[in-house]
């Protein structure tokens, strides 16, 4: 079964948590994950800025490993990030930014990629709010 | 066959860049011809509501979006009867035209029929 | 086609639940996740109306673990591969963000 996971939530919420468990889970009951897109607040998590206090749950790293280890696709939504300050280099250049907060293994693309996703698997499952 | 995708919109216009951004999502959808349905529902309804004003708080105006979704291809428009009958708002006086009034059975036939959904 | 409809807001004070049971199909699920879980504290409005609306009910039980909550007969306590294969049994997801 091919999985398109789409996070809506920033990296504290619990449901962004829930995202991370789900693709795992996903990917060790044998599924594929076609693409994990962050959107809106989700965006967040693929920021390399944000400083988790020692005793909680790192998420943008937790997320980082989990697509490295695996090689996922992991897009992170270019306009929903720009509006949100989380630019990776090339933005930050084109802007005339100081700070740049993404880098590998994300990349920042277009909505276009959430609905190729959508395209490519058999269910598109949307995790944010609380 | 693509697969249809239907985006039911929650939030009001001034709430954030939540109806907005699920706007995007819709005109993205209907710039790559893709069957894209659009539902709003709940809070929602309120980007329905004519005579808005966006200037006075300083935003873009949705409701511009709104009336170009057809020409970006996205035809498939509905409101929830009971989300608007609830907050006063008249479905013969709403700024889409072309939008098709639903009611709770009906939404629920909408949902069954679209192959994903996003609710935002 | 079937949808099983995600919910992770309260109940209280939020209305995703009473939407959600306004357009949710016969051939539809419930899973309740986060603060969500809260609608299974016992005695109140929406535990009576998911008890007596005869709605499949799964809670992800790390959820009513952590908030002390009991499963009643009528809802079912999964954990994260469940929670897999129940987007698998449903033909789609609706996840009320």
């Amino acid at each position: 079964m091919k999985f398109a996971i789409a996070l809506f939530s920033a990296a504290h919420a619990p449901s962004s948590r829930r995202a991370l468990l789900f693709a795992r889970a996903a990917l060790a009951g044998g599924h594929e994950i076609v693409r994990l897109f962050f959107y809106q607040d989700g965006v967040y998590n693929a920021s390399g800025s944000v400083v988790t206090p020692q005793d909680e749950l790192d998420m943008p790293r937790q997320w980082r490993t989990f697509v490295t280890e695996h090689q996922l696709d992991g897009v992170v939504c270019i306009a929903a990030a720009l509006r949100r300050g989380v630019l990776n280099a090339e933005e930050a250049g084109r802007y005339r930014r100081e700070a740049i907060a993404v880098g590998a293994p994300w990349e920042l693309s277009g909505l276009g990629q959430l609905h190729d996703a959508v395209q490519d698997a058999d269910r598109l499952i949307c995790f944010g709010g609380a | 066959m693509p697969k249809s995708l239907l985006i039911i919109s929650r939030q009001s216009p001034w709430s954030g860049s939540s109806a907005r951004e699920a706007l995007d999502i819709v005109l993205a959808g209907g710039a790559f011809d893709l069957p894209i349905g659009l539902l709003f529902l709940d809070d929602g309804v309120f980007q329905l509501a004519a005579k808005q004003d966006a200037r006075t708080l300083q935003q873009k105006d949705l409701s511009a979006n709104l009336q170009a979704l057809p020409m970006f291809g996205v035809e498939a428009l509905f409101v929830c009867g009971d989300s608007a009958a609830e907050r006063g708002l008249d479905p013969n006086t709403l700024s889409l035209e072309e939008i098709q009034v639903l009611a709770a059975p009906e939404i629920t036939a909408l949902i069954d029929r679209y192959h994903q959904v996003i609710t935002l | 086609m079937s949808t099983l409809h995600l919910l992770s807001h309260s109940p209280f004070g939020d209305d995703r639940l009473t939407s959600c049971l306004r357009v949710i199909g016969a051939e539809d699920a419930l899973l309740l996740s986060g603060d969500a879980a809260y609608a299974l504290q016992p005695g109140t409005a929406p535990f009576n109306v998911l008890g007596t609306r005869g709605l499949k009910v799964f809670v992800l039980a790390e959820d009513v673990q952590a908030r002390s909550l009991p499963t009643p007969d009528w809802a079912e306590a999964i954990d994260y591969p469940a929670f897999v294969e129940l987007s698998i049994h449903y033909d789609k997801v609706n996840s009320w963000l």
